[in-house]
């Protein structure tokens, strides 16, 4: 198993360092953690090892009112006093009634399975301290049928923050941590050629030096990132804007710029 | 092995628990470290930091380490031991690749690149002299001599030395006081949960039930309690002087602390600029006309309310004590001394939290402002440590 290396995919660029932490945190058996500017690809990385090392892939979305319980089982009581009020069979099968969560879902698994837990910090302070456990262990009870649920082989975990909130120190040192910083310039050119096979060099120069001068203003609140700027670039391909006029003229600026107030800075300090 | 790396580290700030060094040697045993200085770097980095503002604390530890060993005499068998150590990727090493001169430092690489750049007339890849790829020798891309020199090309593998120098994670660190997660855990101290409020009995007690249905022969018989709500309202005030432009980062992320724990049963935010007076701003800017009066917040809110202040308490004497010492707006007939008295007055528990808090040092005659406030209010400094004690203070039973 070991022998498998992961090697980014074909949608997808990482890092040599991004490649390194994946295969140490197989190896140690650790989750790892994922961390960096919104749009830098945290998200899309547990989609290309899914693909890369061909295992199914179990994606748990953390919302602000997840709890921990939720990801494990949910014993449905609703369902069952309402099936026994209508004298359904198999009622007294509460195993009928317990629902598996994403993460139990991922344990349960025969194979080996890429499990992601998306957006950690969106929940409660506590959340990722209440999995401890079920993470170290890769296992959890199931009070109602006294069942155990045990992976058979480690699910591989990702799990994503945006540094929303700071995670609890009990959770963080038993994580390997990676950071990803935005791309350079150079790997930013080699992801924007997974997404256009074709593109014209000259405008792709003048939209990305125009890109990397917005991010650079410190005014500018929500800087763009990766994704809109490839919005950008397809706006500017489609409407066959003069390579030479977009620093000054900057088209379709709201694709790069969601805020008003934004667009208004850089507005203000683009050459005429 | 590598022990003293552990200290160095510590040293420099970064907290590594046991737990994450004993996963650092087991990775290292298991050969993770892919048998690289650089290698080593990106493993530690990864297992023994968890947050990119400690990356540089981490970079300088790794080059104050690693410079030691490049003089002393010792250790560099240590490191050729580790260096030795089994692979996972080992199609393309093998010993010969691992036969040059550890020991030799920066100093000297680089006067050797300076006298191999003149000898070199081609181009070569692979080799363990020449600048090239792929190769042992000490300098070109994409080479795997740990006290190499990088020459240009895609930055895979990196002479760790060369990535070390560019400190390039200085700009993420930040020493500051206090993070958001503590100033969360801090206001979660701010809860008193009552159950003397005067509200209906809507919540399910479980335990009463059972027990009611069990002395009911069996027979569900439902047991109500009130909620158990907090009861916390707070009427938060900021400063928003000039002074204060400095710790506004500071503030946003108290205020976004309180705003996220949504634990309290109220909160009112109002801004203020350098010294409460009539009137409190309804918004950051302090704009002219946007404000509120302080009896409409008198009306609005009770005595129950726990206030905390926020702000440097820096002003001119006069703009406290004068009866025109508001430059911005009408006095109303009270001086900003006053306004403070009166507005103290008007609730049980309120405290003041000041960035720039000179404790005694305050009795110096030109913080006249801050020791008057500071009779006022019980003021605190603006730190992790400072809220608890002023959350003490809300939370008081007197």
């Amino acid at each position: 198993m070991l022998d498998m290396k992961f090697t980014g995919s074909k949608e997808y660029v990482a890092s040599p360092e991004l490649m390194a932490a994946v295969d140490v945190a197989r190896a140690l058996e650790k989750p790892l953690l994922i961390k960096g500017e919104p749009g830098t690809g945290k998200t899309m990385l547990a989609e290309a090892i899914s693909k890369a090392f061909d295992m199914p892939l179990y994606i748990w979305n953390i919302k602000s009112t997840t709890k921990a319980q939720d990801g494990l089982y949910v014993y449905d009581t609703i369902q069952r006093l309402y099936d026994s009020q209508f004298g359904e069979e198999g009622v007294d099968d509460i195993k009928r009634y317990i629902k598996l969560g994403k993460l139990g879902e991922a344990f349960k698994s025969e194979e080996q399975v890429i499990l992601l837990i998306d957006e950690i910090d969106k929940a409660d302070l506590e959340f990722p301290n209440d999995l401890l456990w079920e993470l170290d262990k890769m296992e959890f009870y199931i009070h109602e049928t006294k069942e155990t649920i045990k992976a058979a082989t480690r699910p591989i975990v990702i799990i994503t923050s945006n540094a929303e909130k700071e995670l609890p120190d009990a959770f963080l040192r038993r994580c390997i941590f990676h950071y990803i910083s935005f791309p350079e310039k150079e790997e930013m050119e080699e992801i924007v050629g997974v997404h256009f096979e074709n593109i014209d060099e000259n405008l792709l120069k003048h939209a990305m030096d125009t890109f990397y001068w917005i991010r650079e203003i410190k005014e500018v609140r929500k800087k763009p990132s990766t994704s809109e700027l490839i919005d950008w670039l397809n706006a500017l391909m489609l409407g066959g804007i003069d390579p030479e006029t977009i620093r000054t003229k900057l088209p379709f600026l709201g694709v790069l710029i969601k805020k008003d107030e934004d667009i208004e800075v850089v507005k203000k300090r683009r050459i005429l | 092995m590598f022990t003293e790396f552990l200290y160095v580290c510590r040293d420099k700030g970064l907290k590594i628990s046991m737990t994450e060094w004993i996963t650092f040697m087991e990775a290292l045993d298991k050969g993770l470290a892919h048998s690289s200085l650089e290698g080593f770097y990106n493993l530690g980095r990864m297992i023994l930091v968890k947050t990119e503002s400690d990356f540089d604390k981490f970079d300088i530890a790794f080059m104050e380490y690693f410079k030691n060993i490049k003089m002393g005499e010792e250790l560099p068998a240590d490191i050729m031991k580790f260096l030795d150590k089994g692979d996972m990727d080992t199609s393309n090493l093998n010993k010969d690749v691992y036969s040059f001169d550890t020991t030799r430092d920066m100093e000297e690489t680089k006067r050797m690149f300076r006298e191999r750049i003149t000898e070199q007339k081609e181009e070569h890849n692979g080799g363990n002299y020449w600048i090239g790829t792929s190769g042992g020798s000490a300098f070109g891309h994409n080479g795997r001599n740990p006290g190499g020199l990088r020459v240009s090309g895609k930055t895979g593998m990196r002479s760790a030395f060369q990535v070390m120098g560019e400190r390039k994670y200085a700009d993420f660190r930040h020493d500051k006081t206090l993070d958001i997660r503590q100033f969360q855990v801090a206001f979660r101290k701010l809860r008193q949960f009552s159950t003397k409020l005067e509200v209906p009995r809507t919540e399910l007690d479980l335990d009463k039930t059972i027990d009611s249905t069990c002395n009911n022969g069996g027979y569900l018989k439902l047991e109500f309690d009130k909620p158990r709500k907090n009861s916390v309202k707070l009427l938060l005030l900021f400063d928003c002087g000039g002074t204060m432009l400095p710790f506004s980062e500071l503030c946003n992320d108290l205020f976004q602390a309180v705003h996220k724990a949504n634990h309290f049963k109220d909160v009112k935010t109002y801004y203020f600029h350098n010294c409460i007076y009539s009137k409190v701003y309804k918004d950051a800017e302090c704009e002219m006309g946007d404000w509120v009066d302080l009896d409409y917040i008198f009306k609005h809110t009770d005595k129950d309310y726990k206030v905390i202040i926020v702000g440097d308490a820096q002003m001119a004497p006069e703009e406290l004590f004068d009866l025109n010492g508001n430059y911005r707006g009408p006095n109303d007939g009270r001086s900003g001394y006053e306004w403070n008295k009166l507005f103290r007055s008007k609730y049980k528990k309120a405290i003041w939290l000041n960035p720039r808090f000179h404790g005694s040092l305050n009795q110096l005659g030109w913080m006249e402002s801050e020791r008057t406030l500071a009779e006022i209010y019980d003021m605190f400094p603006l730190t992790v440590d400072g809220l608890k004690d002023g959350i003490k203070k809300l939370m008081a039973p007197r």
